[in-house]
């Protein structure tokens, strides 16, 4: 049966993220301020309530504040009892005279503490919560949590089965976004529910060895194409991240675009095997009655009212069902195949853009070896690449070397590095393609078209197959066209790309593919040093450059792989071909900070070529 | 002139905006004139609402119901 699920989480934060501080404005800070904790809870029983009248369940994630509010405590015992809500234990939502009186420090963000005082904090709430309730939480979270926090977690507290373990996108353009002032770097992660790996949080586990022990949900459901060129804030299951993004009439107060959102992702069941989930998850910061930017409280309670009010009625229909985050896990693991061993199933969306009227259609892919987007808008061009069967071990906090940045790097990232249009010179990372003939080039970067998904078992192997529609080249006398498949077999740690010449008007012209991928490495806009990199054309005529900034390449006529090995980021990648064709690896220059690697292969009418796309760990 | 602070309202600076930045104008009592302090926009709230509706340009499909996500 299809299963489209939602999680409903609210959590009682006696001093909200942004109360304190926008509201504030022009007062001394009062982190005690009786009006703002009585405001604060007078919200998290407005949000309870219009969950509850909409029939929902919720998960109550009572924060370190929350669990020294004994009406707080009360509440959450009641709905428990008579709504059958999860009480549950969020690490965010720490800040409170107790907290800083305690740490001597106004951090807020678990996963950027110290280790010592993470394991402080964490058992400090948790027996904190145990005290007030009698048992210990199955479900916690935070906007982010590193895996050495969830392996301590896990092992010290085994109950918890359940985390918010990242935000969707919210790295450098959050940033940006908040004037360089809002430090949630942790881009390249899940979009939707993952059990993380031992190593590294982004990174699904692989097999149970891997396995951390928790089911992890990504924090809201995010627009999978506006929040990876915008500001992520603007577009997820958030009704108030809606109207930050200002998406709503200002006459009629309708915000269509949510309703579309929550039903693309109900869509997306038809790539993951009838499943789809979806996370509404609103800190009482977004409901304050002075009213949040331009939208004042009537808007406010408007969006979060009626934001429950779909979800109620899609429940009522039979279209959704409701769960704690706790109940979640397990439905979770069933229903992915984990519990009979199986790690591999990959999660699938191939999303159209909702929003901004154009056509554009990305397809995201996501297994414990890669997560990788395909940009149909560039004829199939993969824009986005992170290569986690490398499971990179990367701690955050203070005493780690990356205090803030959590991010899982990208090998190829086209907003933060170029992609296929740079200015004036140099080159930005995309794995696409290029067709020439007798002088004159077509990159199908420039080739926008749509896909379709399959799933096939093919020599045994569950693959997933998106089809693009043919597209036309043209050159001055010479017309083809070409078909692009690609195939994602579940568990390989590849990609396979096929090219198919379906017609040529001069059935004797010989063009000459070249298959390329330009890549570096980083988590930033901000290039990194590319010294260590080293290339190579493997087969019987091997060539290898070490990376120097030298601008050099290097090519060898039926090379077996042409690959990079990134010790920085503990990751090897390759390209393999089906036939005989001539491998090239090219070396960057410091204004074009990247490497190449490729293929060239003379192809006429209906002849069909393929590479890989191959991603192994190598430290 | 005092100090400047928040209007009724706490208003973004449409340009910022409109190049992904979130920032809060402070408020002229005096000249009812909101002003950015990070870039060089001024405006009084009746402008500042055109500008918001201005640059909801971008969102075209704004105000479209979906049905149909593929392209089958």
């Amino acid at each position: 049966m299809d299963k489209f699920v939602v999680n409903i989480i609210h959590r009682p934060e006696m001093v909200p993220e942004y109360s304190a501080t926008v509201t504030g404005q022009g007062k001394e800070e009062d982190i005690g301020d009786k009006a703002l904790l009585t405001e604060s809870l007078d919200i998290f029983k407005t949000q309870q309530r219009l969950a509850h009248e909409n029939g929902l369940k919720v998960t109550i994630q009572m924060t370190y504040a929350a669990l020294f509010n004994d009406e707080a405590v009360e509440i959450a015992k009641h709905d428990h009892e008579v709504y059958g809500d999860e009480i549950a234990l969020s690490l965010l939502g720490l800040p409170c005279e107790e907290f800083r009186e305690k740490y001597k420090t106004k951090d807020f963000c678990i996963w950027m503490f110290s280790m010592e005082d993470k394991k402080a904090i964490v058992n400090d709430v948790f027996e904190k919560f145990h005290d007030r309730f009698g048992f210990y939480p199955e479900s916690t979270g935070s906007y982010y949590m590193d895996a050495d926090l969830t392996n301590y977690i896990k092992e010290t507290y085994p109950t918890v089965k359940c985390a918010v373990a990242t935000c969707w996108e919210e790295g450098p353009k959050a940033y940006h976004t908040c004037n360089n002032s809002w430090y949630t770097l942790f881009d390249g992660g899940p979009w939707a529910p993952w059990i993380p790996s031992k190593q590294n949080t982004h990174a699904p586990a692989a097999n149970e060895t891997e396995d951390c022990g928790i089911v992890a949900i990504p924090h809201l459901s995010r627009d999978l194409l506006a929040c990876y060129d915008g500001n992520g804030s603007n577009f997820g299951t958030h009704p108030q991240n809606v109207l930050r993004g200002m998406i709503y009439d200002t006459k009629t107060w309708e915000f269509p675009y949510l309703y579309n959102l929550i039903d693309q992702y109900r869509d997306l069941e038809k790539y993951n095997n009838g499943y789809a989930y979806n996370m509404m998850f609103v800190g009482p910061g977004w409901m304050n009655k002075m009213g949040r930017w331009e939208q004042p409280y009537e808007l406010l309670y408007k969006s979060y009212s009626e934001g429950c009010k779909y979800y109620g009625d899609l429940k009522k229909e039979g279209k959704l069902v409701d769960m704690t985050m706790s109940e979640f896990a397990d439905y979770y693991r069933q229903k992915k195949g984990v519990n009979d061993g199986n790690y591999n199933e990959p999660e699938c969306a191939l999303w159209r853009d909702i929003l901004y009227g154009s056509d554009k259609q990305l397809f995201w892919y996501c297994d414990p070896y890669m997560r990788a987007c395909v940009n149909m808008d560039q004829g199939g061009a993969i824009v986005d690449l992170r290569p986690y069967a490398a499971k990179l071990e990367w701690p955050v906090g203070i005493g780690t070397p990356h205090v803030q940045d959590a991010s899982y790097p990208f090998l190829i990232q086209e907003k933060y590095r170029a992609g296929y249009f740079t200015h004036y010179a140099g080159a930005g990372t995309v794995r696409s393609a290029k067709l020439t003939y007798k002088g004159q080039e077509v990159d199908l970067c420039l080739c926008p078209t749509h896909a379709h998904f399959s799933e096939e078992v093919i020599d045994g192997k569950k693959t997933r197959i998106l089809t693009l529609d043919p597209v036309e080249i043209e050159f001055s006398d010479v017309t083809l066209k070409l078909q692009t498949k690609e195939y994602f077999e579940e568990g390989s740690s590849n990609i396979k790309i096929e090219r198919t010449v379906l017609e040529m008007s001069d059935p004797a012209a010989e063009i000459l593919l070249d298959e390329y991928m330009t890549a570096c490495y980083g988590t930033t806009e901000y290039p990194e040093d590319m010294s260590g990199i080293t290339l190579a054309c493997e087969g019987k005529d091997a060539k290898t450059i070490n990376y120097e900034y030298k601008c050099r390449d290097a090519a060898s006529e039926g090379a077996t792989a042409v690959s990079a090995t990134i010790p920085a980021i503990w990751t090897k990648v390759s390209l393999t071909p089906s036939a005989e064709a001539l491998g090239y690896i090219e070396e960057g220059y410091a204004f074009s900070p990247m490497f190449k690697l490729g293929y060239k292969k003379k192809i006429s009418d209906k002849e069909v070529f393929a590479t890989w796309l191959n991603l192994e760990k190598a430290n | 002139m005092a100090q400047l602070g928040k209007g009724k309202l706490n208003y973004r600076c449409p340009s910022c905006f409109m190049r992904d930045l979130d920032i809060d104008m402070f408020y002229n009592k005096d000249t009812k004139i909101y002003s950015c302090i990070r870039c060089q926009y001024r405006g009084t709230e009746e402008d500042v609402l055109a500008k918001n509706e201005m640059v909801r340009f971008r969102y075209g499909a704004m105000a479209q119901r979906f049905t149909k996500f593929d392209f089958d």
